[in-house]
């Protein structure tokens, strides 16, 4: 609840800029991300499409995955401003999950994404991958 | 005159020798009948009968309101043959084929309203291509570096066939701004 306040509330105030010439986030997310990576957020993982759906909040529970997120091609590279790359990532982050690191993630800013974007990552699925395994470690320690 | 007279005459003969009332008047009934049953075949009447409108669309007799037209206004992005004209309809793959679940996304406005709507371009793949209805149009479309904002490359990914037969165009939501 607190993070769906944290991120909906800058989300309202911003609000009568999206009248003018900024898409709503998750508009944004259907023009530049949801061909591959589907409505749903299930992607193509035989197709080289990562899963988004209880996957993505993993990322920002691990040291390196924030900049991980903003660094993919598909979002760095993307015409999106920094502002409304933030916004697309939150968005993302809190209707994909998983719930539990959703729930106390700290919200992109516009400052933090036009800091860690440029440039693109080179290696993505090496990365990805070791990402992942230092979650599932750190999983692990927490359940012992 | 006589050999005429013998002429027609011999000609009545022969007629009533070869035919008989019954089989006159069966003809006429099947003539009848037929003639009766010819405006039942399923002969094309597009010009008796106009569409119906569909409510928030431009009228289905306009070009941009018609989703068998290039011109249609979701088709403002779209390259491909159109699913409309190949035994689908404008947001339904034909029979026998499969949608691609990976799609690439644009808006386009729709003139009844003026609003940016986001379309989805599905590929319908499976089936040998269509070959009717080519339609390119390249509202939004980007160059192959931005893959998925481009419209040349097959879209079907994710299905199990890669052989491209139509497109469909599918409204996902409504945009603030072109996209």
């Amino acid at each position: 609840m607190r993070t769906a306040a944290r991120v909906l509330v800058p989300l309202l105030l911003a609000g009568s800029a999206f009248a003018g010439e900024r898409n709503p986030p998750q508009i944004d997310y259907m023009l530049q991300c949801q061909g591959c990576h589907r409505a749903d957020g299930t992607g193509a993982p035989d197709q080289g499409v990562p899963a988004l759906k209880d996957s993505i909040a993993r990322f920002v529970a691990v040291p390196g995955g924030r900049e991980y997120l903003v660094r993919v091609p598909g979002a760095s590279s993307s015409p999106l401003s920094d502002a409304e790359l933030a916004d697309v990532l939150n968005w993302m982050i809190v209707s994909y999950g998983p719930a539990e690191q959703a729930e106390g993630f700290d919200p992109y800013t516009e400052e933090e994404v036009a800091a860690v974007r440029r440039p693109p990552l080179a290696r993505v699925y090496e990365l990805r991958q070791s990402l992942l395994e230092r979650f599932e470690a750190a999983s692990r320690q927490t359940a012992n | 005159m006589t050999r005429l007279d013998d002429w027609f005459g011999n000609l009545a003969r022969s007629v009533a020798r070869r035919s008989s009332r019954r089989s006159f008047l069966a003809g006429l009934g099947t003539a009848l009948v037929g003639a009766g049953a010819i405006p039942l075949l399923p002969v094309s009447r597009a010009g008796a009968q106009t569409r119906e409108p569909v409510p928030g669309e431009p009228h289905p007799d306009t070009p941009e309101g018609n989703p068998e037209s290039c011109e249609y206004w979701r088709y403002c992005a779209i390259d491909g043959f159109l699913s409309s004209c190949c035994g689908g309809t404008h947001n339904a793959c034909p029979p026998g084929t499969e949608m691609a679940p990976i799609t690439w996304l644009g808006t386009c406005r729709n003139p009844e309203d003026g609003k940016e709507y986001v379309i989805s371009y599905n590929d319908c793949c499976g089936k040998d291509t269509c070959g009717s209805c080519f339609c390119r149009r390249t509202e939004g479309d980007k160059p192959l570096y931005y893959t998925h904002k481009n419209n040349d490359i097959d879209w079907c990914m994710g299905t199990s066939s890669a052989v491209y037969n139509s497109t469909v165009a599918v409204v996902v939501g409504v945009a603030t701004k072109k996209g």
